[in-house]
């Protein structure tokens, strides 16, 4: 009975919650075990469900202050961005199929690059999908500081894009 | 072909000025192949994102997760500990306290006052059958008591007595009546 409820309530959130705990913590192993804990979280405060607005915004909540917790003690917040630049200039293969996945991997790298609050935001948002409202809820900020840091977000990584047309 | 609706789009989408709806119609026009070269760059933000939104926890990670809730419900099964008095679990005698009302701790003696109030009923309704029975022989007993006293009264009366106590004198009575 119980399992059923956990299986339809809490664990389809689980990929949801590992995207955003893999975008902060930068660490597969680490953000599954964030996952796992937020998700035994989740399931044990059951009997607070009716006291919460939205569960899948708990579960965010949760899951992220963990996942800040493990990049915090592991001294990984941001992979700085002279990294980012430095494989930008080492795009030097001929090959189209190299260069495409050279290019992923700057964007990847460039939304790394961004502060945590920017990078989730952007993930909500462009990945996810979800409204500014639901963002803002679940991020504890209103909806005009949301719009302000993806603006900041979007903008760093069309210049880091632009850099790379020019 | 002209692509002024998706540039248009495209400054907006920096400007975070499109709408969800609008944001998707970008990512479908940037997952196809023929995209203009001056669009090109912002290709691979909208695949990359596609890439990462595919991002999924390995198979096995559902099967763990329903163990460990099937693990952390005993558990918790255990440690709320024995529903019923006295439960003996794994060779230790585990006996859960309760407090008693007044009224609880009476309950036993309930039964006998029960039995006690049924066994009081049942003799007063043969008790009360077998007056009835009395009851329908009184006017009989009554009656004769009447006549016993009426007896007692006639031989305590005084003329009775003087009788009883000087039969010469009642003997002369007698004589002289004659």
């Amino acid at each position: 009975m119980d399992n059923v409820s956990f299986q339809t309530t809490v664990l389809p959130l689980s990929d949801r919650l590992f995207r955003l705990a893999l975008r902060v913590t930068m660490n597969r192993a680490e953000a599954e075990d964030v996952v796992q804990d937020t998700l035994l979280r989740v399931w044990e405060r059951r009997s607070e469900w009716e006291q919460i607005d939205s569960l899948e915004a708990f579960a965010i909540a949760t899951c992220r202050n963990r996942a800040l917790d493990v990049a915090k003690r592991a001294g990984r917040n941001t992979v700085p961005l002279d990294k980012v630049e430095g494989s930008h200039l080492s795009v030097t293969g001929t090959q189209r199929a190299l260069e495409a996945r050279e290019q992923l991997s700057l964007v990847r790298r460039l939304m790394d690059s961004l502060p945590e609050l920017q990078r989730t935001i952007m993930l909500l948002r462009d990945i996810e999908g979800q409204s500014y409202g639901e963002i803002a809820k679940e991020l504890g900020i209103s909806e005009t500081q949301v719009k302000v840091y993806l603006h900041r977000a979007r903008s760093k990584v069309r210049a880091g894009l632009g850099i790379m047309r020019d | 072909m002209d692509y002024k609706y998706i540039e248009q789009l495209l400054e907006r989408y920096w400007e975070c000025q499109t709408t969800l709806e609008e944001e998707a119609i970008l990512r479908t026009f940037f997952r196809q192949e023929d995209v203009p070269a001056s669009l090109l760059p912002y290709r691979q933000l909208f695949l990359e994102e596609d890439a990462m939104a595919n991002e999924h926890l390995g198979k096995d990670f559902a099967d763990r997760m329903l163990r460990l809730v099937r693990q952390s419900g005993q558990a918790q099964a255990e440690g709320e500990g024995p529903s019923s008095v006295g439960q003996r679990q794994e060779g230790v005698f585990v006996c859960k306290a309760r407090r008693l009302t007044f009224m609880r701790r009476l309950r036993p003696f309930y039964r006998v006052a029960g039995l006690v109030a049924l066994l009081l009923s049942i003799g007063n309704a043969v008790q009360q059958s077998f007056t009835e029975e009395d009851e329908a022989s009184v006017p009989q007993m009554a009656e004769a008591a009447r006549i016993d006293s009426l007896q007692h009264i006639t031989i305590s009366s005084p003329e009775q007595q003087s009788a009883a106590l000087s039969p010469h004198t009642s003997d002369s009575l007698n004589a002289q009546a004659r």
